[in-house]
Formats: structure tokens, sequence, C-alpha cells
């Protein structure tokens, strides 16, 4: 058969599969009356209602990020699958690229990458003999012909995982007998098979999150394989597991004691490592390490390597604070401890041994800074001090307007399309960045947001564009005083401690968390909630994953709006 | 003092605590450590130094010369070289006369292996009276040189004598010869780095100082752009063949070593397996950005500098090398045939900060065996 002949099967029963699906993609592909089998839908027995002022807002839909699409995967089928394709970019809105993945679609061109993974993805699944054996529960009457029964087996037992959720009859038939075409065509049951499981991995189903839902006492949620999906995405960043889809199955996440239940077991699991690692990556822009590029003239030391140990350090030093540990969130911002290899001691000029063998591919150590060492926090980490600078310089401006965005989720307009950078960047004149600033500030169109961005950026001007600590520049001493709120400080680990004490800084850890939980921002009527998690982070000493669990358990978490809200707000 | 430079003080003390184990010698109140960052024998070529010019400086000169001493008359080399030169089999039948150009009891053997074994070819030899290195016997005589940074007399260096008209061997303090660098470029990546601990009461000051060079476990880690890394932390190997100490001191910002004892530290095949030099001295200047430059000198076994060269495949006459190498030797006299067996050589070493620390024994630990 030819390759040209499968693929158009495979476009048609896409296309068979979709075209409802699509169009109502934000309500929901599966009604529950066509799922086998079908999940308990009966009211909600001990759930804790929500705020009685609560509003809610329609449910997200988003796409699987790269690294969810990667773990699902990687669940389902194991490590060894490489998926053989790029991904198209995701979107920051509002600072997180998990709203921006509930506004995007798909191109043609990302279809195509979406088909060619799609395609290896399944050949290595279904084609391998080795992965075959191990991954097809049966065998087929004769290798050269269609098994309905065996198909069945295996597209219904992969099809729960990726759909998450049971496929409804109509997906198994239409699946199945894909399968049974292209195996006739081809003269070869694997084949067929393999077709079928690519045009899984192509669908919507697959590929976004969407929502369905129910109504219980008048009031619309998720219904229990969405909220599975909900809980998973947000704890694990990756697909729920057979126990939260069988508990959905049950009944028990409509549950206030089933939810518990799975929330702690899934909040037990080092998975959640993942979770708060994809979590954090996604706040502190991690993604723009991917084209972060620094002047080796400028800067040797760093390379596309310490790079991407700059933000392994602060990901460690997270993990380790916040879940490890169960630390105040407002640690982050002065803590001592961290994680460094023997390239990152280089840049900060501190000794770290590795003692694994020469090529050991683990080369991380613990590590505490001094008491009389500038750095401590995370605003000290080279990946702070480098993701906020350009190429060749560091920026006073591009790291306050970091802090005051990234991690007090306050916004500093953008600068005028034409301003002047001729004072910022001439060193001959003004030595210091201080000065620098100072003399460009004299433009009355700039001052504005200088003013709230510089006086935190300048603080950090011990560190150079790639994070080594300095205390000159050009020769000229740096003053490294600043205020943040009307708190003054004279050094970088100061600031962090102006950051510990400031409430903006916790408050905004709330709103992302939150917004990065529901796939969006919340809306105005779920102010109530979002203000019960700040009272609540705050009460329980600031635990990021006691905050996670209280948002997982949250009632508020899985409720939502019908879609015609969405049209009405926009007809109006 | 600078935050960064205490801040490496500090940490670098770590060394002489490491150090005090396997070296055997106190805790200083200070150290600073640093890993080496290029290391080659060094030469001072001029115009003129090479009396009618270098050693024929390719390839095909030089097996030209090299058949011309064997014998062929000058039509004969003409047409064995235009084989040579179509490559194939003429190129390997000429290259096989070459290479066993050896003769032992009749027999023709690899020249390379028993350099002893072909004919002197008298290769040129630097004339100059400029040099670098150090006055290793304290005297001064006709083929001593004087050094341009410091000025001395006497200065012993007949392996820059031997082989500095050779091509590949030409360079100056700025300008490194092609074999200095490409051998460099060789050794940093496959051989675990070496390393240069000063310990004294105030580095900043003059005194007297100890200086212990050692080997490291780790490679010299090199930046994107191929510079050394500042700062990366290595550990001592405990392996004490590579362990070495000396007293020196410090003045006017130069650390020089007034023990003059022997040294020897692991180094790489392709160079030698051991570095071993005697009558030791050395001469590091301190420069801008915590980094030294200097030179390192001694007498050195002048057969274990040939099979480097030998096994290098540089281009030249390597058995003239060896010939050079022999007949400008200057210590160590055979017992019975009075040959040197050692020659002065003067090497240049330059190094970056590092982090230096012990490294545990467990390398030298070995499950009893019953």
């Amino acid at each position: 058969m030819g390759m040209i002949a499968m693929q158009a099967t495979k476009r048609s029963l896409f296309k068979a599969l979709t075209t409802s699906c699509v169009i109502g993609l934000l309500a929901g592909c599966a009604p529950a009356s066509d799922t086998a089998p079908a999940a308990k839908a009966s009211a909600p027995t001990g759930t804790v209602s929500a705020a009685a002022d609560f509003v809610p807002a329609v449910a997200a839909a988003p796409r699987l990020t790269p690294a969810q699409y990667r773990a699902t995967v990687t669940d389902i089928f194991g490590p060894t699958i490489d998926l053989g394709g790029r991904f198209e970019p995701d979107m920051r809105i509002e600072g997180l690229l998990a709203i921006g993945s509930a506004s995007v679609g798909v191109t043609p061109a990302g279809m195509e990458q979406y088909d060619t993974m799609a395609d290896t993805i399944a050949a290595q699944v279904v084609l391998n003999p080795k992965n075959r054996a191990m991954m097809i529960p049966c065998k087929p009457a004769a290798e050269n012909a269609p098994d309905d029964a065996c198909a069945k087996m295996f597209l219904t037992n992969v099809g729960r995982l990726m759909f998450r959720r049971p496929m409804t009859n109509a997906e198994v038939t239409a699946y199945v007998s894909a399968a049974n075409v292209a195996a006739t065509k081809v003269g070869n049951f694997h084949e067929g098979l393999a077709m079928s499981l690519s045009a899984m991995l192509s669908s919507p189903q697959f590929l976004f999150r969407a929502p369905s839902t129910i109504k219980v006492k008048g009031q619309l949620e998720l219904d229990a394989y969405s909220k599975a999906s909900q809980l998973s995405f947000f704890l694990w960043n990756a697909g729920p597991d057979l126990q939260l889809l069988n508990a959905a199955q049950k009944g028990d996440l409509n549950t206030a004691k089933g939810l518990e239940n799975q929330v702690t077991r899934m909040m037990a699991s080092p998975r959640v490592e993942a979770g708060v690692r994809a979590f954090f990556a996604d706040m502190f822009h991690f993604d723009d390490f991917e084209s972060l590029r620094k002047d080796n003239l400028i800067y040797p030391m760093f390379s596309r390597q310490e790079a991407r140990d700059a933000q392994e350090q602060t990901m460690r030093t997270l993990v380790d604070l916040l879940v490890t540990n169960r630390g105040d969130y407002r640690d982050i911002f002065v803590t001592k401890k961290t994680f460094l290899t023997p390239a990152l001691g280089a840049i900060y000029r501190v000794p770290v041994v590795n003692d694994r063998p020469n090529g050991a591919v683990d080369p991380w150590q613990s590590y505490e800074f001094d008491a009389s060492d500038p750095r401590g926090g995370i605003l000290t980490h080279a990946s702070f001090a480098a993701l906020h600078s350009p190429a060749n310089r560091s920026s006073a401006t591009t790291r306050g307007k970091a802090i005051r965005e990234v991690l007090l989720c306050q916004k500093v307009p953008a600068p005028p399309a034409n301003v002047d950078f001729t004072l910022v960047n001439d060193t001959t004149i003004h030595k210091t960045a201080r000065e620098r600033l100072s003399a460009h500030v004299q433009n009355p169109v700039c001052a504005g947001c200088h003013k709230i961005t510089d006086p935190m950026g300048l603080a950090l001007e011990n560190f150079d564009g790639a994070g080594a600590y300095r205390t000159e520049e050009n020769g000229e001493k740096i003053d490294a005083s600043g205020t943040l709120d009307g708190k003054t400080f004279s050094n970088p680990y100061e600031l962090g401690q102006a950051l510990k004490s400031s409430p903006a800084a916790t408050s905004c850890l709330v709103d992302r968390l939150s917004a990065y939980a529901l796939g969006r921002k919340p809306a105005r009527g779920e102010t109530p909630w979002i203000a019960k998690l700040k009272a609540d982070f705050a009460a329980r000493g600031y635990v990021v994953p006691d905050l996670m669990k209280t948002i997982a358990t949250s009632p508020e978490f899985y409720r939502t709006a019908p879609i015609e809200a969405v049209q009405t707000a926009s007809a109006q | 003092m600078k935050a960064r430079t205490m801040r490496w003080l500090l940490s670098a003390g770590v060394a002489g605590i490491a150090l005090a184990g396997p070296a055997g010698v106190a805790q200083a109140l200070e150290s600073r450590s640093y890993v080496v960052s290029y290391f080659s024998q060094q030469l001072n070529s001029r115009e003129g130094d090479c009396p009618g010019g270098v050693n024929p400086d390719d390839q095909a000169g030089q097996n030209a010369v090299i058949l011309e001493n064997l014998g062929y008359k000058p039509d004969e080399v003409k047409a064995m070289m235009a084989e040579w030169a179509k490559g194939g089999d003429g190129e390997q039948r000429i290259e096989a006369i070459i290479n066993a150009r050896a003769v032992i009891d009749g027999q023709q053997v690899n020249a390379y292996t028993h350099p002893e074994a072909t004919k002197d070819p008298g290769l040129k030899q630097i004339t100059s009276k400029v040099g670098y290195g150090f006055n290793l016997d304290g005297k001064d005589n006709e083929v001593a040189f004087v050094d341009p940074q410091t000025g001395e007399k006497g200065v012993d260096n007949q392996l820059s004598r031997a082989i500095g008209c050779n091509q590949n061997f030409r360079g100056s303090w700025d300008a490194p010869s092609a074999y200095g660098e490409w051998i460099w470029v060789q050794l940093k990546d496959s051989q675990p780095a070496w390393l240069i601990t000063i310990s004294g009461e105030d580095i900043d000051k003059d005194g007297p100082v100890t200086v212990r060079l050692t080997r490291a476990l780790e490679y010299l880690k090199s930046n994107g752009d191929g510079s050394p890394r500042h700062f990366m932390t290595y550990r001592v190997d405990p392996d004490p063949r590579s362990h070495n100490e000396f007293k020196g001191e410090i003045k006017d910002g130069q650390i020089t070593i007034s023990e003059h004892k022997p040294l020897s530290i692991l180094w790489n095949a392709l160079s030698s397996p051991v570095l071993n030099l005697k009558n030791t001295h050395l001469r590091l200047r301190m420069l801008k950005g915590d980094t030294l430059d200097g030179l390192l000198g001694g007498y050195q076994p002048w057969t274990e500098i040939y099979f480097a060269f030998s096994h290098n495949g540089i281009v030249g006459d390597r058995p003239g090398l060896y010939w050079a190498m022999k007949k400008t030797a200057d210590a160590d006299p055979d017992p019975v045939t009075k040959q040197n067996m050692s020659i002065s050589t003067a090497y240049r070493i330059t190094a970056v900060p590092a982090f230096v620390v012990d490294a545990p024994q467990l390398r030298y630990q070995s499950a009893e065996v019953k």
C-alpha cells in the first residue's frame, strides 16, 4: 500500500472523527451517554460547595505543551520512544504559557509536525517487533489480515490513556474499522493498526485537553474524567494514570473524600516534582533559555551548557526548598542553599568538587553560600542575571522589569517606539549603569517606567550579564543600593530580603499558580476563591505543596461556566 | 583586597590542607592555586639564527635531503621525489625507503625506533646568543644564551639550540611554535591538568613561599571559545609520583624557586609518560587577572624528548633531531660512555586561577587479596 493510500485513509478517518469534535471542542467531545464504560455521573456526594459569591468562568481547553505531550507518550509507550518531530512554539499570555496554550490552535505546519510525530511514534510502538511484544496485549489470528478483536483490545487500552477517558463507542468503531481497512489494503495487521494509532495521536482528543461538563444541582462543573485531567496536568504535568482514571470512573472524584484521597496520593508521588518544575519553568520564563545567547568574547564561560546548568540550579533550589523541605516560598529570595556544577562554580568563583568519575552524567553538588557571600536567593543565581540581560552586558532595567512582572505580577509598560538608547549603550561617558540610566531618564518620556524598574535592577548590577560577581564596572565602583516599595537596600542580598517581606511576592505566586492550574486567568467572579487561597497560603506558612493541594481539592477548581457565557460576552 | 580574590584565597586555603596529607607540609596561611593553561618548549627564533636558513621546512624538501644522505644521486632523488609527489604506491615505496633507512647488522630497520642506527644528517643548529631559560650550572660559556627578559647570562637551553632550526619549532615569546601550539591542543584535552599552588604568609607581598606542582584528576576545562576557564575546581591526584614541592620566594610580583631539586609529574604518552627534570628552575610572573606566565626549566633526559617527537610524526628529519640533541646534551654524563644523557630545557608555562582540593585516596585502596 502505498504510503499515499495509508495517509488518505488516515485523513478521512481523522476528518470523520473530528468534525463534530473540533467545532464543539470547548463544550467537550465525549458525551457520557456514548462513553463505555461511563463514569458515574451521579450527583456528587460530600463535595464541599464553592463560596456563595463565586462565579465560575468557562473552562480552558489547552493544547498539550511539548513537555506534556512527551510525558504522555512516555507514560503510555515508555521512555525509549523517539518523538521524531518538533512542536510549534507556545504563546505566553498574562505571564504564563499555560494560559497561552488554551488560546492557540494548530497551524497547517504544526499539524504536519503532529502528523509526522504520530507516524513516528506509531511505527515504533506497533511495527517494532520488540516494542510490539511489550505493548500489544494480543496476537492477531493472522499477520496478513485484519483482526478486529485484537485491534479493539489494543486501541481501547491505549485510547483510554491517550484521550484521558474511555473511548466512545463511535470512536472505537471508527478506529477499529480504520485499522481493518488499512490492514486489508496492505495485507498486514500491524501496519493497519499503526495507521489507526497514528490517527489517534493526531486527533484533537489527544492534542487538546477538551473539558467535558456535567450539571450538578444546577451548577456546571467538569465531569470526573475532565477533573482527573485537570488535576493530573496541574500536579504532574502529565496525563492521568490508571489509578486516577479508575477513580474517575468510579465517581470518586465527585466526592470530597475521594478527591482528597487522589490528591494526597498524587502529592506524595515523586512525580509532583515534574509538576512543580513545569510551573516554575513557566512562571520564570525558562523557555526563554532556548533562545538565550551570550557573546562569547565577553562571556567566554557562558555557553549553552552553562545556560542549562543555570536554569537547573534554580530549579533544583526551588524543588529542594519548596518540595523536599516544604519550606517557606518567601525564602526563595534569600536562601543560601543551592546546587552547583563545577562549571557554575567557576562562574560563582567557589570550589565545587565533582566526586564522580570523569564523564559522570550528574555533576550536581549541594552547596551553601557562606554568610559573607553576596549570593543568596534566586535573584543572585546566574539564571536570573543571564536570562534578563542582553548578549553583551547586564541590564538593570530588564532585570527590574522581570522582578516587577515575573515575581510581583505587576505590569511595566513597553518603552516608546522611538526611545533613544544611545546614552544607555555608551560606556565612554558614563561608566556605570547607574550613571548611564540616570542620564537616560532625563528624558521625561522614559523616566516614568524606569522609576519602577531601575531601583531594583540596579541592585543586581553586581552581577554581570552572565551572572559573575563584580564590584566594578569599567573601573568604577558599583553602587547596588536601591528601594522597593519604600524599603531601602544596599546590595543584592538585601533586595532579596525586601522581596521576601513584600506581600506582592506571595500574592503573585498564588495568582500565577491558580492561573496555571486553570489554564486561564481567574475571572472576576472567581476573586473570592483566589482571596481565600491567599489567606490559606499565608496561614499555612507559604508552603507551596499545601497551596497546590488546596487548589486541587477546591470545588472552585472544577467549576465551569457554559460556553454560551463566552459567546454572549463576545457578542456584547 | 577585592572580594572575589578574598573568596578565592579563603577557598584556596583548602589546597593547603589538601596537600598537607600527601605532600606532608604544614598548612600555609594563604594559598592561591592555578591550573596550567599552556606548556611547551620555549624558543626564541630570530632572523639569521640558523646559518644558511632553516632545515628544509616541508616534508618534500626534508625527504629529498634524507635521500641524498642515503647516497642517492641528484637525478635519482629528483625522480624519486616526483614519484613520491604523485602519491599512491609510489609514495609508499619512497616512504618505505625513508622509514627503513636505519641499519642494524646489515638489516634495514625502522629509523624512528632505531635513530642511533641512522646516519647523522647534521641538522643545522641555532647560533644565536639570545634565548630563554635559566643558568642551570651557574657558569657562562660559548653555547650559553643571554635571557632577553631577565638579562641573565649563561642561560642553558640546549634543547632550543638543537631543535630551533626546524621549522616546526620556530617561535617566540609572543608567537609560540607550530609544534608548541599543536602539542598543547592535543595534550590539554587528553591528560589530567597540572596544578600550581603558591602558599605563603601574604602572597601579595614579597617573601618566602612554597610552590607545589601537582597533577589533577580532571582535565583542563576550556570555555566555548577554547580559552582556559578560570576558577574551576580540580582535585589533586593522590598519586605521589606527581607531587612536587619547592621552597621559593615572591619578589616584585615574580615567583621563583630556590630549591632546585628534581621534578617529576605524570604527563602524556603524546609527549612523554612522565616529565622528569633535574636541577628544576621556575619563574612565574603574577599578571593581571590572577594569571601566571613564565618558564619551567631544568635538565631533561633527551631520549624521552626524542621519542615524543618521533611518535608524534612531526615534519622533518626526526632521527636527525635525535642526533642534534645527542650532540648538544649538556648534563648527566653516562659513567661509561661519557655521553650526556640530559639536555637543558626551558618550557613556557602559563596558568589561570583555580580551586584545588584534595581527592580521596580511594584510588589506592584495594581489596585485600586472599
